[in-house]
């Protein structure tokens, strides 16, 4: 998978939850996955379709996501409820459309579809035939790791 | 002691969403997000607007709108949404009534449809995310 298609998921990561958590994000190291990943309990999955296809996660451990969701609804939520969901589903939505302006720009062109939450436990996340390249992005909430995986249609 | 006459202070400026003989603009909601809605509930009560209506897609809207008017003064409306999208919404509210004010609420990257709803009769729009005083100016904005 060509990097070019992660910057710009990493850079819309980092100015939206900085926006919207008002505080100092890091970004980690970029790793790549071959095979199975496990997810950390909450993942908003995005899918992508047209001359680029594939997915981006965004996963993170439900404490996480409630502290987040509690952050930007300014107020504390203790448990992943309705509300913690549709936030979370949202930030999904800011980072990817943000992402998307990018890489249109760059001249990709594909669809998206509306986020979708899967919460669990021991979950894992199997692409084929395409490696996903992950990146985490750190906050004082927690971590949350941006993980894509999309390939040119060929 | 100082006295508010010392101090003429700032808290004293009238809330946005009040009219000058002080009853609120009542603005209609419509997103499929609960996390919006009730994000710009809160900017929007906090300066003293009512919240009139909340409608979670383009359909429930249209309808709602057709229920509150003409008691209603203002619309957001979000553009991606289930059943029916906000333009096809925007549009229909219009068609109702011509004075209709709807401000349109767009990720970024829906920079066509923001356009084609201007064309169709909205007064503005916000791009998220939704920051406080952005939304409270392009709604005052449309208001006036």
């Amino acid at each position: 998978m060509r990097v070019e298609y992660i910057n710009p998921f990493v850079e819309a990561a980092y100015n939206v939850l900085t926006e919207v958590l008002n505080t100092e994000v890091k970004r980690g190291n970029l790793f790549l996955k071959a095979a199975t990943k496990s997810v950390m309990g909450v993942a908003a999955i995005v899918g992508l379709a047209g001359e680029v296809e594939g997915r981006v996660l965004f996963d993170m451990s439900k404490q996480t996501a409630i502290k987040i969701a509690s952050v930007m609804n300014m107020e504390e939520l203790t448990e992943l409820d309705e509300l913690a969901k549709a936030t979370i589903s949202e930030l999904a939505n800011m980072i990817t459309a943000q992402a998307v302006t990018k890489l249109h720009e760059l001249g990709f062109k594909f669809d998206l579809t509306p986020p979708a939450l899967i919460t669990g436990e021991n979950m894992e996340v199997s692409d084929q035939e395409v490696e996903a390249l992950i990146v985490p992005m750190e906050t004082p909430h927690g971590s949350i790791e941006i993980n894509v995986a999309v390939r040119e249609r060929s | 002691m100082k006295t508010k006459v010392d101090f003429p202070s700032i808290n004293e400026r009238e809330p946005d969403g009040r009219r000058e003989d002080g009853t609120s603009y009542r603005v209609l909601v419509v997103d499929d997000s609960m996390f919006v809605t009730k994000q710009i509930g809160q900017i929007l009560t906090s300066e003293g607007f009512e919240v009139v209506g909340t409608a979670a897609d383009g359909e429930a809207g249209v309808e709602k709108y057709k229920e509150l008017y003409p008691n209603v003064d203002l619309v957001t409306m979000d553009i991606t949404m289930p059943r029916m999208d906000g333009v096809t919404a925007l549009e229909k509210i219009i068609e109702f009534d011509k004075q209709a004010r709807v401000v349109m609420i767009s990720a970024l990257g829906k920079q066509d449809l923001v356009k084609q709803s201007l064309l169709l009769g909205a007064k503005n729009y916000i791009v998220k995310p939704l920051d406080r005083m952005k939304v409270l100016e392009r709604i005052v904005s449309s208001l006036h």
